[in-house]
């Protein structure tokens, strides 16, 4: 029997949700809501942003009680015409799959002649992860991605789930959201750990596209450390393999990695894929126990409850999350110092280069303050 | 205030639920009752017999066309002025038929809640068993104030109907009466009114099995109509009269299975 779920009463993505940024990362052209006005809007919204045309058959009550297969057909066609699109994807919602649409039958009469995928999902799961793993499934029907492929992003999802699950946004029935501590505080201790000449370690293990701002606080550490002449005082590791994962993730791996590399940053431990955020903790452990035990402090970025507590215990740990409701379990796990980056993700989409993060350019103010 | 009886009757799909109910809204009618049927069914079978074989336009068909719904547009006057109001639905197999009549009902209130409020006796029919919330609507949304249960001396009849008395419990409806319409199954009259004693209620009437009711429905009429003066025709009469007069409701206590098969045995 499976372990009995905790009814978690903060709000949280939903399934739908996730099965339309896997579907984004499976680089389709248009994403087809199947269900009513303003579901999903908020992401939907955000996904246009980052590429992806995002439309919706809009069921209304006569919907409701009479189906929306028409509906679907006509919005399927209608999307092939205005966006000429190469990959569909039809995504389920609440409504249509209560009343039992049956959305492959829609596909079959509009009769494309690109590849569509189907995703049968409601926001009824506690795990959004199932969201991904339908779209996924689809995605293998499809032969849109291979077996190896889907099973080991069937993995990163278990682990990503038992993260979540551990630490994270599922750990509590209810976690009160929090902006974390003063960046102005956090960074001027960074400033001093490196003035003092302490041996830091920064991590950066974030989640696909958030990256884009996680490396922005790498970035600004190592400018801190170069103006104090403490260069060799730190090493950094990044998730940043651009071998695996999606292709659209693969490419946030380049990207990220180019912008190092222009500011002469170098990564010394690449610790995984920027999909592999749930297991790069592993690796980092053995790395610090192997090469870094001595260690004084570390700046986490990205997933930093990820990372287990064995391994860095002894250093000062200051963690840096998009989320507001992962600080209450950061500081719970033993982190001295949580900072939140707040609305990351709006800044992440849509972009090609690091973008600037309000701790990164905060801490740049105290370099040229005390300079 | 004039007290309105605004009934709904469950049971089994198939056990006679329409068919008792236009019957029974026809001998109401006759003796001068203000009388509404509205159909909760997609099939919209309920006011056929009324209207001499004829289908009206539902609620739903014309939502679903967009118009703007008006009460001519869908209150019928059948036999003996009996108000027929279908609510229509989708076709079997897809949408969403419990909504459905959560949206007819509800929009049937807000274009007739005059003609609603006039009436004497108003009968929502509703499909088989309660098999989701829209099915119960009549009943949660308060339209309803007196539920009954339609069932035959056979046993599953009896188990659905002990059933949807689970479902009034659970929801605080009570029942005010148990119509046992015959199949010709033995002791049935017997059982029956053993089964509506045992959950706190009563038997209402004993309607028997009768080839005329299945006669004047071929040609699309009720009995009242057509049949006059048959036996069966008396039947209604009283039932109609037994309901205007029933002030009863109980909180049903339903049976447990062993109870039930016992019973039946
Ligand atoms: N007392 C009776 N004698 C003979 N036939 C009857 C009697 N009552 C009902 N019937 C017949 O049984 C059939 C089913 O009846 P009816 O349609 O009224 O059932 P129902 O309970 O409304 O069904 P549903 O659950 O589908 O709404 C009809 O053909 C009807 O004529
Ligand atoms: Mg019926």
């Amino acid at each position: 029997m499976a372990e009995k779920e905790i009814s978690i009463i903060h709000p949280r993505p939903s399934s739908i949700v996730a099965a339309l940024y896997t579907l984004r990362d499976l680089d389709v052209d248009v994403a087809i809501l199947h269900g009513p006005p303003g579901c999903s809007f908020k992401h939907a919204r955000l996904l246009e942003e980052d590429g992806i045309h995002v439309v919706t058959t809009g069921l209304d009550e006569n919907g409701f009680v009479f189906g929306g297969h028409d509906k679907l057909v006509a919005l399927i066609n209608k999307s092939i015409e205005l966006f000429n699109p190469r990959l569909i994807g039809v995504v389920g919602t609440c409504a249509s799959m209560i009343i039992g649409e049956e959305m492959h039958e829609a596909v079959l009469e509009a009769n494309p002649d690109i590849p569509v995928i189907e995703v049968e999902v409601h926001a009824g799961y506690h795990n959004n992860t199932k969201g991904v793993l339908f779209a996924l499934e689809s995605a293998l029907d499809a032969g849109i991605i291979d077996r190896k492929e889907f099973e080991r992003q069937e993995h990163l999802l278990k682990k990503a789930t038992e993260v979540e699950k551990r630490a994270g946004a599922a750990s509590k029935e209810y976690l009160a959201p929090s902006r974390g501590d003063v960046k102005y505080t956090v960074a001027k201790r960074i400033f001093e750990l490196l003035q003092e000449g302490k041996r830091g370690l920064v991590i950066m293990n974030a989640k696909k596209e958030t990256g884009y701002m996680f490396a922005d606080i790498t970035l600004a550490v190592n400018e801190a450390a170069k103006a104090l002449g403490k260069e060799a005082n730190i090493v950094n590791m990044a998730n940043v393999d651009d071998s695996l994962g999606l292709p659209r993730v693969r490419q946030h791996a380049e990207n990220i990695m180019k912008g190092f590399k222009e500011h002469g940053v170098e990564i010394r431990e690449i610790i995984g894929g920027m999909d592999e955020y749930p297991i790069a903790g592993e690796l980092v452990s053995e790395l610090i126990k192997e090469k870094y035990p001595d260690y004084d402090f570390a700046v986490i970025t990205g997933v930093p409850h990820a990372l287990p507590m064995e391994c860095l215990r002894g250093m000062e740990l200051i963690s840096v999350t998009n989320g507001p409701r992962q600080v209450l379990p950061l500081k719970e796990m033993g982190h001295e110092h949580v900072v939140v980056e707040i609305d990351l993700h709006p800044k992440t989409l849509g972009v090609s280069k690091i973008v600037n993060s309000e701790l990164g350019d905060t801490l740049r103010e105290i370099i040229k303050e005390n300079l | 205030m004039k007290k309105q009886k605004i009934i709904a009757i469950y049971g089994k799909g198939g056990i006679g639920k329409s068919s008792t109910a236009s019957n029974m809204a026809a001998a109401c009618a006759e003796i001068g009752y203000k009388v509404m049927i509205i159909g909760c069914d997609p099939k919209s079978d309920s006011s056929i017999t009324l209207l001499g074989g004829r289908r009206i336009p539902t609620i739903l068909d014309l939502l679903r066309e967009g118009l703007d719904v008006r009460e001519e547009d869908v209150v019928f006057e059948g036999y003996a002025g009996v108000k027929c109001v279908e609510a229509g639905g989708p076709e079997p197999g897809i949408g969403c038929a419990g909504r459905g009549i959560i949206v007819a009902v509800q929009k049937l209130k807000s274009i007739s809640s005059d003609l609603l409020k006039e009436q004497d006796l108003i009968i929502y029919d509703v499909p088989g068993d309660i098999v989701c919330g829209g099915f119960v609507a009549p009943i949660r949304k308060g339209f309803v104030n007196e539920a009954y249960v339609l069932t035959s001396g056979e046993y599953m009849p009896m188990y659905a109907a002990n059933n949807i008395c689970k479902g009034f419990s659970k929801i605080g409806m009570p029942l005010s009466g148990v119509i046992c319409n015959s199949r010709n199954a033995s002791r049935e009259e017997e059982l029956v009114s053993k089964f509506a004693e045992e959950i706190g209620s009563k038997l209402m009437a004993f309607i028997p099995k009768s080839q005329t009711v299945q006669d004047c429905e071929r040609d699309g009429f009720s009995v009242m109509e057509k049949a006059p003066d048959s036996d069966i025709a008396e039947v209604y009469r009283k039932l109609g009269k037994a309901i205007m007069e029933n002030e009863e409701r109980v909180l049903p206590k339903p049976l447990d299975d062993e109870r039930l098969r016992e019973l039946t045995r």
